[in-house]
């Protein structure tokens, strides 16, 4: 399910955001070998200080899967600068009524982990892809021009989503290389994506819901919560202060481990 | 769309009221206003149709300063329709009298961003039922839009240092493809000479009229002659 976040509401989905960041780090640093900038295990950079919004795809247990990041076209964006090899060197398009799309990526490593229809890479990209054309449509938005690499190019060929050009010319990011797609953001094209995904109806989120189903997963994420047994005994281990004690406290705590086990899985 | 092009309107002091008159005339508003931050003073500049009364006390209770549809609007890509502000801080506060001064709650903020980090705020309202509201923004949310950065390029390049930074830049297939409308080729034409989808083609063009602050296509092909961009068709 899709979640639109802005500069408006960001406050309360932060731990989405940071998900979201460690993600775009995995796949353009790790696994596309981008030239971008990691700092403590997520990828940010300066489009994302300008208050741009992105377009999530949350699993059900509220990890984000797939992201998009949106722009506006008149002001400060990416082929206008940092992707202006693209363009040869040309002035990039501008335009109200085009938004340009970086970032795109999904969760290849969760979503091939379950095998689900529901949780296929194909999905996720064609999800997101809904979602970012719907909100552009609200917004009066005809077109996108997206940057994106050439397997999700690929992907999207294959989702019923094919880029109807191409400007300018494809280039090297290091590992990988980058190029410049166009898309309409028009009922034709969500149709044939949905067609193609199987998505019927509405993929949006509510803000209440999106907040439910994070919290859902900060739960899972989160580590299990000692029991006080457990904190006891390892209080023991902790102040032993000769080898002996030690030992005592280490038997303890290994012959109350059924019951430590037990308490903390009633706990979880 | 059918509206007054800014730049053919002598300058004088009415002129961008006279654009948001226009707008909800042909966009089905009651009231329009438009505000700036001036990137270099921080100042706030604006202009609006409301009754004079309500800008009376807007501006003496300074409510420009507060007013969640200014400074949240603006962080937003998309127009930010005002039900999204309702439970901001100051909503309350700004909006609370309005009905009085008979200025609707019911509104929509289009943020518009320039290239040098200036921000446009084209704000509409109309009163009226849910249903009817919903419908009128599908309608219009396109020419609104258009009509925000037609505003916003205007006013500032009516500033002299901006107008400066403001000459328009176009890439070589926009002025292939305007010298191409010039000599009277249609969009799939077009297409077929440039070997490129004609919705491509449609997509320079209207980035061509964006960057010559034009609303429509001869306009955009008569200042880019004029300019010297393109030779006349």
């Amino acid at each position: 399910m899709i979640i639109v976040i802005d500069a408006l509401n960001r406050d309360r989905f932060s731990d989405l955001v940071n998900e979201m960041y460690r993600l775009r780090a995995r796949v353009f640093c790790d696994r596309l070998g981008w030239d971008v900038t990691i700092k403590d295990g997520m990828e940010i950079d300066l489009y994302d200080e300008l208050d741009a919004a992105y377009v999530m795809s949350l699993d059900q247990d509220g990890h984000v899967v797939g992201c998009m990041r949106l722009l506006q076209t008149t002001g400060p964006h990416m082929l206008a600068d940092v992707f202006a090899d693209i363009l040869e060197g040309e002035p990039p398009l501008r335009s109200p009524q085009i938004w340009e799309a970086t970032r795109f990526c999904v969760d290849t490593e969760r979503l091939s982990r379950g095998g689900r229809s529901v949780n296929s890479i194909s999905y996720v990209t064609s999800e997101v892809m809904i979602g970012a054309f719907e909100y552009g449509q609200s917004a009066g938005v005809l077109d996108a021009v997206a940057v994106i690499d050439p397997v999700m190019n690929r992907v999207m060929i294959r989702s019923g989503n094919a880029p109807y050009d191409y400007i300018g010319k494809t280039v090297d990011m290091g590992k990988a290389h980058a190029l410049a797609a166009l898309l309409d953001c028009s009922d034709e094209r969500i149709d044939r994506i949905r067609a193609h995904a199987g998505i019927e109806g509405d993929v949006f989120l509510s803000e209440a819901e999106a907040l439910a189903l994070s919290g859902r997963g900060k739960a899972l994420r989160a580590e299990p919560v000692k029991s006080d047994l457990e904190i006891y005994c390892d209080e023991q281990i902790a102040n032993s202060t000769t080898a002996k004690e030690r030992v005592d406290a280490l038997r303890l705590k290994a012959a109350l481990v059924e019951k430590i086990r037990s308490r903390t899985d009633v706990g979880a | 769309m059918e509206l007054i092009d800014l730049s053919k309107i002598p300058h004088s002091d009415d002129r961008f009221t006279r654009f948001i008159d226009d707008v909800c005339q042909s966009l089905e508003f009651d009231h329009a206003s438009y505000a700036t931050f001036n990137p270099i003073t921080g100042a706030i500049q604006g202009f609006a149709n409301y009754r004079a009364d309500w800008i009376m006390h807007y501006t003496r209770k300074g409510l420009h300063r507060i007013d969640p549809t200014i400074h949240i609007g603006r962080k937003s890509i998309a127009p930010v329709d005002w039900t999204r502000l309702e439970r901001t801080p100051h909503f309350q506060s700004v909006f609370n009298d309005a009905p009085a001064f008979g200025v609707a709650s019911r509104g929509l903020t289009v943020p518009v961003r320039g290239p040098y980090g200036d921000v446009g705020l084209m704000s509409v309202t109309r009163d009226c039922g849910d249903r009817e509201w919903r419908l009128l923004k599908k309608k219009v949310i396109g020419n609104l839009q258009v009509a925000a950065v037609h505003m916003h390029d205007n006013v500032m390049s009516s500033d002299v240092p901006m107008a400066a930074l403001n000459l328009p830049v176009l890439s070589t297939r926009e002025r292939e493809i305007l010298q191409w409308v010039a000599e009277g080729k249609t969009q799939q034409d077009i297409g077929d000479i440039l070997a490129i989808s004609h919705r491509t083609v449609e997509v320079h063009l209207r980035s061509a009229r964006t960057k010559l602050g034009a609303l429509s296509t001869p306009q955009a092909i008569g200042r880019a002659v004029g300019l010297g961009m393109i030779k006349p068709g």
